[in-house]
């Protein structure tokens, strides 16, 4: 390396690098930000048709954050993102709920948790659990509720439970407040 | 030996980053639960090498010893953060179940330290074959230690979603500490210590 070491060349060359660094970042998310979104968006419908195997398509309500899963131009319930920290990470899951409030299902949208341990809350043997229980069921069973913890991940499993049960309380009580 | 062969084979064995000159220990721990994350984290780590060698050896005249490390930084933040996005935009899968190791590769000191041991010194053909060697280095490396612990800790091997085989007996009764991060460190001490046993002793 026999560039010059004083005066403002090394500034200059510091500048230049983070600019031209700046110009690739700003091509690339450009390149790749709707493809993000489409992602992201797919990723949604998936879940939602796993939840409303009916569904031919969805709204997306701004205002109370609700996933509106449609057929026929009717509602088939409701959806909508809960999230909350487990032992790895924060959990995002996916609510959906029939038109009477009652659990239709849920879904791991994402998680850090610890494979073939923690991670086990996305498999089917434990989301088999969450349909058709009503809101205040939705705790472990050591609690008094109707969920069966996973062995060895008690911490992601409670996280999920509570997650799921305080999302729900919060939409509730939101729609209440609004009607 | 023709140097762009010699650059290229002693990251595979003689100076392998993770059992031989012990760099970057942390991806291999930590994304080595599982098998399809070892094979995602190496072709990521490996494009990423590649790339901030080629830029570094290209533009080695030109950096002052002075600003040489954050120029490095930039250049393999910027290189990372691409990698990033065109994964969470393309293979949205993969990306979620690396989660944040992506971004931490660009405080992997395998980079950096090739970057300022061999990049910066050397012509851009070597650079390429170093970069090579030390990405199929790493990526046998991760793959063998995440699927030691896939087997023990599971007792089946999956690999993008096809099931590959299941131990009899294992499954039912899997040695699940292999997948907690002290399982990690049982894996690759005892890989370590396998190494050191063969013989084989630091090349550089």
């Amino acid at each position: 390396m026999a560039a010059r070491e004083n005066g403002f060349y090394p500034v200059m060359l510091l500048t230049l690098i983070v600019f031209i660094s700046i110009v690739s970042l700003t091509l690339t998310n450009a390149v790749t930000k709707d493809k993000i979104e489409l992602a992201k968006k797919d990723e949604i419908a998936e879940m939602l048709i796993a939840l409303f195997p009916k569904m031919e398509g969805f709204t997306y309500d701004e205002k109370s954050d609700l996933y509106i899963p449609l057929a026929e131009q009717q509602p088939l319930g409701y959806a909508f993102m809960a999230e909350k920290s487990g032992y790895g990470g924060t959990i995002s899951i996916l609510v959906g709920l029939e038109p009477d409030t009652t659990l239709r299902g849920i879904r791991i949208i994402s998680q850090q948790e610890t494979p073939g341990l923690g991670a086990r809350i996305a498999k089917s043997f434990f989301l088999q659990q969450f349909p058709g229980l009503a809101v205040d069921d939705v705790e472990l069973t050591r609690k008094g509720g109707k969920v069966d913890a996973i062995t060895g991940a008690t911490i992601s499993s409670s996280a999920v439970v509570e997650g799921v049960r305080k999302a729900i309380l919060d939409k509730l009580n939101r729609l209440r407040r609004e009607t | 030996m023709h140097s762009f062969t010699k650059n290229f084979l002693k990251g595979i064995i003689r100076s392998n980053p993770t059992f031989i000159l012990l760099l970057g220990l942390c991806p291999s721990l930590a994304v080595s639960t599982s098998l399809d994350n070892a094979v995602g984290m190496a072709a990521a780590f490996t494009f990423v090498l590649l790339a901030s060698n080629i830029i570094i050896s290209l533009i080695r005249n030109y950096v002052p010893i002075r600003v040489r490390i954050p120029v490095f930084i930039v250049i393999i933040a910027t290189l990372v953060t691409i990698v990033d996005l065109i994964l969470q935009g393309f293979i949205p899968a993969l990306s979620k179940s690396l989660g944040m190791y992506i971004p931490l590769i660009v405080v992997n000191c395998i980079i950096l330290g090739r970057a300022e041991a061999f990049a910066s010194k050397n012509n851009t053909p070597n650079s390429i074959a170093d970069a090579l060697g030390m990405g199929v280095g790493f990526a046998w490396a991760i793959v063998l230690i995440s699927l030691i612990r896939q087997l023990l800790g599971t007792g089946a091997l999956d690999l993008f979603g096809h099931h590959l085989f299941t131990v009899p007996g294992l499954a039912d009764n899997p040695v699940t500490i292999f997948l907690l991060p002290m399982g990690a460190f049982f894996a690759i001490g005892v890989l370590l210590a396998l190494f050191r046993w063969m013989g084989v002793s630091t090349g550089e």
